[in-house]
């Protein structure tokens, strides 16, 4: 039952946000566009391309999709609303994600092309530049719930929210989620003007279909996890807890995508320069002022 | 308990199956993937025999780990495709013998050895979490400082190691086209 | 319960046994290291199934499995290091090539 809920509520999720993001591009609301697009994408024709990896080229859709779903399972929308409360929960969000990479790998290697090969290994960069600011900031709101259970971290949150309380840790960790989800200016293993698609170039019908659905549900995925860990989840007045999960996660999900459309692409060289000269840093001093704060302030 | 039993031994024999097609395929990202689910059905078989937070770190470490072997694998082996056939081992019947001799020795102690009583219950996973937790900060601390100092020392060689050694003309060339 | 425990440890054994054979007949640098790493993986089955069923009111056991995961980060951040310095200067990391201290 819990398992149904939270699916429907991921794949709707996943479809308002295919509406806004079309809205926001285009300025015209067609809510049975994304379904459209989708259907259309299981009608066509899917190409296979010429001496490809098979077992990578199939699995890797499959899997970015999986990873995400599993991503989510571990963060309640209202208080009971969780599939699975991991005592390892804040842990348990970063470990499927980290999966992200692998399927991106395989969608990269799979199938025998040099601009999803190139796609591919860029993420793999990408991921040596964000992984501690996923890591990090995580480490201090766990810190402030004293528990790696996500509803004690939202439950730690009903008077302050950790944006506030951490605005320095809910910077760096909404920069390194996007990063992880590719939106752009960090699409580096997609980058349409570069890439051709990079590791979307060789997929086509079904596969297609399927691994656009991964990238939404993973943005959704991580704009859950910013609001599990840092909006205070379903905590707010009048409406009820699994409406106010809702609407954060989507405003973060529409806010990383409003993000990405006024700021150019970044270079790998530089995003791995800023994230470790500047990145790990601050998220240091973040855990320290966290730890100060636990410290002081009763 | 069958239940634990029968779980442990599906991700066991996983993580074998995946290890042996490690050193069976020739396509390098296929032998290096197999390596990753083979250390993830480690990371299963963790959870299964309900060391949950030990399991989730191990799935967690080795996806990035073994991915970053992959790129490694690709820029070192001479036909990383597989396409090609190349044989890449040697001595095969003596690893051969090795590999079943120190299996089926581990193997024997396994069966043989006296184990003595046997702990049903384990610890509630937030518990041990905490534990672990008190462990690392309080009896531990030494060692696991000692582990930190030891990955430091590890970067710095490594990268020491591995940066291109620079020549006078190196240098010239550098600043030349900067 | 034994049963479980013996499951594990003979799951670890032969895990051990694969990485054996593979650090041995492989001629690859990076191909030992996934041997070496098969090894360890076997050891932290072993460790992880000693704590569990023999010790588990004994956390140094945890910390144990947790020295061994730095251990492999360690082997493999090294042996990276290694291999791009033998790639840089020999142009291969072969292993049969790699005679240069034998007498």
């Amino acid at each position: 039952m819990t398992v149904a809920v939270v699916l429907v509520a991921l794949l709707g999720s996943a479809w308002l946000l295919a509406v806004i993001e079309a809205w926001l591009t285009t300025g015209r609301l067609r809510p049975v566009a994304p379904l459209l697009a989708g259907l259309s994408h299981l009608g066509r024709e899917s190409l296979l391309p010429r001496k490809p990896d098979r077992l990578f080229f199939e699995t890797a859709p499959v899997l970015l999709l999986v990873v995400a779903v599993l991503g989510a399972a571990v963060l309640p929308l209202a208080p009971g609303l969780v599939i699975a409360d991991l005592a390892t929960g804040a842990l348990f969000v970063n470990t499927a994600l980290a999966y992200v990479l692998v399927a991106l790998i395989m969608a990269g290697w799979g199938p025998n092309g040099a601009y999803a090969m190139i796609g591919g290994w860029r993420f793999l960069g990408q991921l040596i530049a964000y992984a501690m600011l996923i890591v990090m900031p995580i480490t201090a709101v766990a810190m402030r719930a004293e528990s790696l259970l996500t509803t004690t971290i939202v439950g730690s949150q009903e008077g302050l929210w950790n944006i506030v309380y951490q605005p320095l840790g809910f910077v760096l960790f909404f920069i390194a989620a996007m990063a992880l989800a590719f939106r752009a200016p960090f699409d580096l293993p997609t980058a349409a003007g570069e890439l051709a698609g990079g590791v979307d170039a060789e997929y086509t019908g079904v596969r297609l279909a399927v691994l656009r659905l991964a990238r939404l549900v993973l943005v959704v995925t991580l704009a859950a996890a910013t609001t599990v860990f840092y909006l205070g989840g379903w905590h707010g007045p009048l409406l009820p807890p699994w409406a106010w999960s809702l609407i954060k996660t989507l405003a973060v999900a529409v806010s990383m995508l409003l993000a990405g459309r006024y700021l150019p692409r970044i270079r790998e060289a530089d995003l791995m320069r800023w994230c470790w000269t500047l990145g790990i840093p601050l998220a240091l001093l973040n855990i320290f002022i966290v730890g100060l704060l636990i410290l002081v302030v009763p | 308990m069958y239940a634990q039993a029968f779980f442990v031994a599906v991700f066991g024999l996983a993580a074998i199956g995946f290890g042996v097609a490690v050193f069976r395929t020739s396509s390098m990202v296929r032998s290096a993937l197999a390596l990753l689910f083979s250390q993830t059905a480690v990371g299963c078989m963790f959870l299964a025999m309900q060391t949950e937070f030990l399991g989730v770190l191990q799935i967690m470490m080795m996806a990035t780990e073994m991915s970053i072997m992959t790129i490694f694998m690709v820029m070192f082996m001479m036909d990383p495709g597989g396409l090609g056939g190349m044989d890449m081992s040697h001595q095969k019947r003596f690893s051969l013998g090795a590999g079943a001799i120190a299996a089926s020795v581990a193997i024997a102690v396994a069966l043989l050895a006296d184990w003595g009583p046997v702990t049903a219950e384990a610890p509630d996973a937030a518990m041990q979490t905490r534990a672990l937790g008190i462990e690392l900060l309080g009896r531990s601390m030494l060692i696991f400082e000692t582990a930190g100092v030891t990955i430091l020392t590890a970067m710095i060689a490594a990268t020491a190691v591995a940066i291109p050694v620079h020549t006078l003309a190196d240098n010239g060339d550098k600043e030349a086209s900067e | 319960m034994i049963t479980v425990l013996i499951v594990a440890l003979v799951t670890g054994a032969i895990l051990f046994g694969v990485g054996v054979y593979g650090a041995l007949s492989q001629t690859n640098l990076v191909m030992i290291m996934m041997g070496v790493e098969l090894i360890l993986a076997g050891a932290l089955v072993n460790l992880v199934a000693f704590w569990r069923f023999l010790h588990p009111e004994n956390y140094a056991g945890q910390m144990f499995v947790l020295v061994v995961m730095t251990v492999m980060a360690l082997e493999m951040a090294v042996g990276f290091g290694v291999a791009i310095a033998r790639f840089r200067a020999r142009g291969s990391v072969e292993m049969e090539e790699a005679g240069d201290l034998k007498g």
